[in-house]
């Protein structure tokens, strides 16, 4: 179970615990933290009688679940860490025969909460994850792909999540936990007795494969519950329709898609590839091979690119010259910020809900950046 | 007679002596008198001129001035009668007469001068020139000549008559006596110095002597002047019509009506002419035909060839003229200073500007012989011996021309351009790379012992595989369908799988290595030993060792993944090239003779046939019929590597020698094209399988990526363009780039260097 270190600073001068750091379990809600002051003013004081508090997190009130401001990480390490926003390591996921490509959440509320992991074991894992407890058990092991799984991404209702593997397929594969696997259809001179053993919980099948592109499937996302955006190494974007499992658009480029990222407040895409640009795509377009805006600063492969959750105009990127970017795009020459913190490539950056800036690179560091004070978080 | 003749001779010669005498006696007077009578003479001229001028033509008054002359003439009688015996002296203009009077006149004055004596001379002369002015001013240009009254009539008439008119008195004037016979006349002629200026009168008969002053004016007359020696013949002429346009005209006589109105005469001629030429009676001149060849052309059959030559002549260059400075007494500004000479001295003989020093001399005399006077004739000689004697038809030819109608770079995208990923992890010099048929992972080889996978996009390095030796070479098998790796290291031949694939996959590469095991006893003693790997580098994914008799240099697979040939260089022995089959587990020597050595060895992507390149040349042979179809000339010292088109008709081989030679396999045996944009020896070469694209790999560091597209048509050579020249490995130990190889799917090329590092350029 994980553990939180915690310390409570209050203006109210009755309410004034001792400021030293407190292990909390990260699980914890507002009634739990409430019941812990309390504890602790009953400790000092008898004739204290009891008081509901709201919490304050860095400016924010606590609502729910203190791991709602954690994030995971996948890593080649084969493993999955779940980070807290204050930079400790909360859980590591080990489950995986080899490398954790992707990670996504499917839902982070309440005491569990679920977490998908794709690896180039050509695997993913569905993780349910109970926070109180600080346990991780591996409900599901989706299988299905020929290929390392180098994107994942789950649906906006968090029913369904989508998966695209260097097999060049795209997978729907429903992230409902069930008690029952699916059937598989196993090939019959295989040895089924060792695979069952490797085996980590149970085996889900995809609900629809959606192929069309001509190389491996580098980025998938959901722009709405009934589309799927994929980019491709063979130059292309491509909108699929849920529904039907048919494509609906393509957009092309002339190199190399390394990501995407879409923005429900301004409905553009945004894809980052192979030569040092940021491009900017209205995805409506029929005819698809529209570029709005180029954003040019960097000087490797852009391999990560994040809208701003909450803005209409910002997104971060990241790139192999070991820089992240934060980039407006009213002001398309240059970026806002640089921010110079990798010593090595930059691989993948996200926002937390926060409004925190997280990139994780090749020199095995998560850094989170504040954008008002635009501050680093070093993690481990 | 005699005596009489003789005594009339002496009488002659004595009167002639006194004659003499005279003109000496008188010579002295002479001089006074003569110019008395210039003084005489001219005042008569002047009035004979301005008589002339009154009275014109008028000849016959003239006579009358000489009326009273008629006495004088009596002294000499003699002649008078010889002049009318002369017809010749009729003939005489009227002017001449006119100066032969007024000679007469001069002559009479003379006489008159003699007569009154020295004393008297000049108050007579001026008293004679009175009465003769007199006379003059009386005279009247009507007066007839009134020494002879018979008028102006032939004298011939007189002939027979003693007398030859009438004088103003109506008496006979009388032929003047006769009395001397040819002798006389003859000694006259002799004696008498006047003779030749002597004529006779017509009409009196009597002869004159014309005066120094006649004579002359006879000559000016016979010469064609004028008779007044006074008279300018040249003088300044007044123009009156000039070259500028006068405001008045020089006539106003205005234009004539005939001018305006059309000839009814020349009309009537031109009807002649045209009713004659409709009547045809005039034709046409006919125009003469030369084509059957009235005129035999000289130079008809002259050898153009000669024209030519004589039109080329080429004159011998001249020697320049001399100048100052050769002169032997120069200005001084072309004398050498100390600095100068002192540069003359220094420099080369051939680099002087001037082959002497100048030098000055006080005089011509001092200059010493010409030291140079051989050396400068052999130079000239050497000049006219050497000089063109053809003229260089120079052709213009713009260099830019010449160079090839390329297409830009720009237009010949997708190539790599920039360096994207370096992959770092060796720690010896990366001699080969390999990418995997998916493009996901690349397989290196160094000399640290080591076999790294790793992944492309991130350069993760997946996977290390120590196999404890250098690798040569690394080879990933072509076929997507299994996922193997041939590795060759000192003598062994390794087969890896690395499992990095789908399960499917590494299932069926697994079916492939765990062939039936019968094919080895049929195998015997072969060359070469398979043996299966267990424990430690089983778990490392090592799954063969194919140990052979010698070090083995490169491996390469057969596109469909079952044959892999390994090759051996050695000069002596024909044990260079092994094919072993996976499956069966089968290894060959295909060739029985050793046909040089070895270096790079590559099967055909489509069809039977094996690549075979030695130190010069490369071998094609087909392996079905076990024959060699074509070898490929290299032009180049040594091979180092060779790369086959993905179509099979093109080859590219790189050498040492720093060229890349592309063959086209339908057109020749010799290079189609020879690239040498590399500075050092050449270690790699690769094709693209997708892209026109080739890359060369050189020890000078660089990679340099080259378009080249094939076409289908037979008649379109292939079209090659260098594109990019990409740096970034480091050179070490003199060694640059060591391999090159191109990503499966995307315009990228990966090269591995001695710098130890692996770079992906995209």
């Amino acid at each position: 179970m994980s553990q939180l270190q915690a310390r409570f600073f209050t203006e109210d001068k009755r309410y004034i615990v001792d400021d030293v750091p407190f292990s909390i379990p990260a699980g914890s809600e507002v009634q739990d933290l409430s019941n812990v002051i309390n504890k602790l003013l009953e400790a000092n004081n008898a004739s204290h009688s009891k008081v509901e508090f709201d919490f304050l997190v860095r400016g924010q009130f606590l609502r729910t679940s203190l791991s709602i401001h954690m994030d995971t990480e996948g890593s080649y390490d084969k493993t999955a860490r779940i980070w807290s926003v204050e930079g400790k390591a909360v859980m590591t996921v080990a489950g995986h025969t080899d490398v954790v490509k992707d990670v996504a959440w499917v839902k982070r509320d309440g005491l569990t909460s679920l977490l998908l992991t794709a690896s180039l074991d050509q695997t993913l894992l569905l993780w349910e994850w109970n926070s109180e407890r600080n346990k991780l058990k591996a409900r599901h092991c989706c299988r299905g792909h020929t290929g390392s799984v180098d994107a994942v991404a789950t649906d906006p209702t968090g029913s369904k999540f989508c998966s695209g593997s260097w097999d060049k397929m795209l997978k729907i594969w429903s992230a409902v936990p069930t008690d029952e696997a699916d059937e598989v259809e196993e090939p019959a001179d295989r040895p089924r007795k060792k695979q069952k053993t490797q085996q980590l919980g149970l085996t889900r099948t995809p609900l629809m494969t959606l192929s069309g592109h001509n190389e491996a499937v580098s980025s998938v996302l959901w722009c709405d519950s009934e589309e799927v955006c994929s980019a491709s190494w063979d130059h292309t974007i491509r909108v699929w329709d849920v529904e039907t499992g048919g494509m609906k658009t393509a957009l092309t480029g002339s190199k190399v898609f390394n990501c995407i990222s879409y923005s429900p407040l301004c409905r553009r895409l945004a894809s980052g590839s192979t030569d040092r640009h940021i491009r900017l795509w209205d995805p409506r377009t029929k005819d698809g091979s529209l570029v709005l805006l180029s954003l040019t600063s960097h000087t490797g492969w852009v391999t990560a690119v994040k809208w701003a959750p909450s803005h209409e105009h910002q997104l971060v990127s990241g790139s192999l010259d070991n820089l992240v970017k934060l980039w407006d795009t009213r002001s398309c020459k240059a970026p806002l910020y640089d921010l110079a913190a990798h010593e090595d490539k930059v691989f993948c950056v996200d926002w937390t809900e926060s409004g925190l800036m997280l990139s994780g690179g090749a020199d095995n560091k998560l850094y989170s950046y504040r954008y008002s004070a635009c501050q680093t978080d070093a993690g481990a | 007679m005699e005596e009489s003749s003789s005594s009339s001779t002496r009488s002659a010669a004595q009167t002639h002596k006194i004659k003499e005498k005279e003109p000496q006696k008188g010579g002295k007077k002479r001089t006074k008198a003569e110019e008395e009578e210039e003084e005489e003479l001219f005042n008569f001229k002047s009035k004979s001129t301005e008589e002339e001028e009154e009275d014109e033509d008028l000849s016959d008054s003239e006579d009358s001035i000489f009326s009273g002359l008629e006495d004088s003439g009596s002294d000499e009688d003699d002649d008078d009668e010889e002049l009318s015996d002369d017809g010749d002296e009729e003939g005489l203009d009227d002017g001449e007469l006119k100066l032969e009077q007024t000679q007469q006149i001069g002559i009479e004055t003379k006489k008159e001068t003699e007569e009154t004596g020295e004393t008297e001379e000049t108050e007579g002369g001026r008293t004679e020139k009175a009465k003769q002015e007199d006379e003059y001013v009386h005279d009247s240009s009507d007066e007839e000549d009134i020494r002879n009254t018979v008028g102006n009539v032939p004298m011939e008439w007189y002939r027979d008559f003693p007398h030859i008119g009438y004088n103003l008195d109506g008496k006979k004037i009388y032929k003047p006596i006769r009395n001397k016979d040819e002798l006389d006349d003859f000694l006259d002629k002799m004696d008498n110095p006047d003779y030749w200026r002597t004529v006779p009168d017509k009409q009196t008969g009597s002869d004159v002597v014309l005066s120094d002053e006649q004579v002359q004016l006879v000559n000016r007359l016979q010469r064609g002047q004028f008779g007044d020696a006074n008279f300018n013949e040249y003088e300044p002429q007044v123009e009156f019509f000039s070259r500028d346009v006068m405001l008045h005209p020089v006539t106003n006589r205005p234009a004539d009506k005939r001018s305006f109105i059309p000839s009814l005469i020349e009309k009537e001629k031109v009807s002649k002419l045209v009713h004659a030429i409709k009547m045809g009676w005039i034709k046409p001149r006919r125009v003469e035909d030369d084509s059957r060849g009235r005129y035999y052309d000289l130079w008809a059959n002259e050898d153009s060839s000669i024209l030519a030559r004589h039109k080329m002549h080429l004159p011998a260059p001249k020697i320049p003229l001399p100048g100052h400075q050769e002169s032997y007494n120069p200005p001084p500004e072309y004398l050498f200073t100390d600095e100068e000479r002192a540069l003359w001295e220094q420099q080369d003989p051939c680099d002087r500007k001037l082959p002497f020093v100048p030098r000055k001399f006080s005089s011509l005399r001092q200059v010493p012989a010409f030291s140079r006077f051989i050396h400068e004739r052999f130079e000239r000689c050497l000049d006219l011996y050497l000089c063109p004697r053809q003229r260089k038809m120079r052709v213009n030819v713009n260099p830019e021309d010449l160079i090839p109608k390329l297409p830009k770079p720009k237009d010949l995208q997708p190539f790599p351009t920039t360096q994207s990923l370096v992959y770092r992890g060796h720690s010896g010099l990366v001699r080969s790379i390999s990418v995997s048929p998916s493009g996901q992972w690349l397989a290196s080889g160094s000399d640290d012992g080591s076999v790294r996978f790793w992944e492309v996009c991130s350069s993760r390095c997946l996977k290390t595989v120590q196999v404890g030796g250098a690798v040569k070479s690394v080879a990933w098998n072509p076929n997507p369908s299994v996922c193997l790796l041939a590795v060759a290291l000192d003598s062994v031949v390794l087969i890896l799988s690395p499992s990095l694939a789908d399960r499917q996959v590494v299932l069926s590469s697994e079916r492939l290595l765990s062939a039936p095991q019968e094919a080895d006893a049929n195998e015997g003693a072969g060359p070469v030993t398979w043996s299966e790997t267990e424990g430690e580098e089983l778990n490392h994914g090592i799954r063969l060792k194919i140990q052979h008799p010698k070090a083995v240099q490169q491996v390469s697979w057969h596109a469909k993944g079952d044959y892999v040939a390994s090759v051996m260089p050695d000069h002596s022995s024909n044990l260079q090239v092994l094919i072993h089959q996976l499956s069966r587990r089968r290894s060959q020597n295909p060739f029985r003779k050793n046909k040089g050595l070895v270096q790079c060895v590559s099967f055909h992507p489509v069809r039977p046939y094996f690549f075979v390149g030695t130190q010069r040349s490369v071998r094609i042979y087909n392996l079905v019929k076990q024959e060699m179809t074509k070898k490929l000339q290299a032009n180049s010292k040594w091979i180092s590597s060779m790369a086959v088109h993905p179509g099979g008709d093109h080859v590219i081989c790189g050498s040492y020698d720093c060229r890349l030679s592309w063959f086209d396999l339908d057109l020749s045996t010799k290079p189609y094209k020879m690239l040498r944009h590399h500075k050092k020896a050449v270690r790699g070469v690769a094709y693209h399988r997708l892209y026109p694209l080739f890359a060369s790999a050189s020890d000078d560091g660089t990679v340099i990526v080259c378009h080249g597209t094939v076409y289908n048509d037979l008649l379109q050579n292939p079209l090659i363009v260098p594109v990019k020249v990409l740096r970034g490995h480091e050179i070490t130990h003199d060694l640059g780039v060591l391999d090159v190889t191109f990503h499966p799917t995307q315009p990228w090329v990966f090269s591995s260097g001695a710098d130890a590092t692996i770079r992906l350029f995209t």
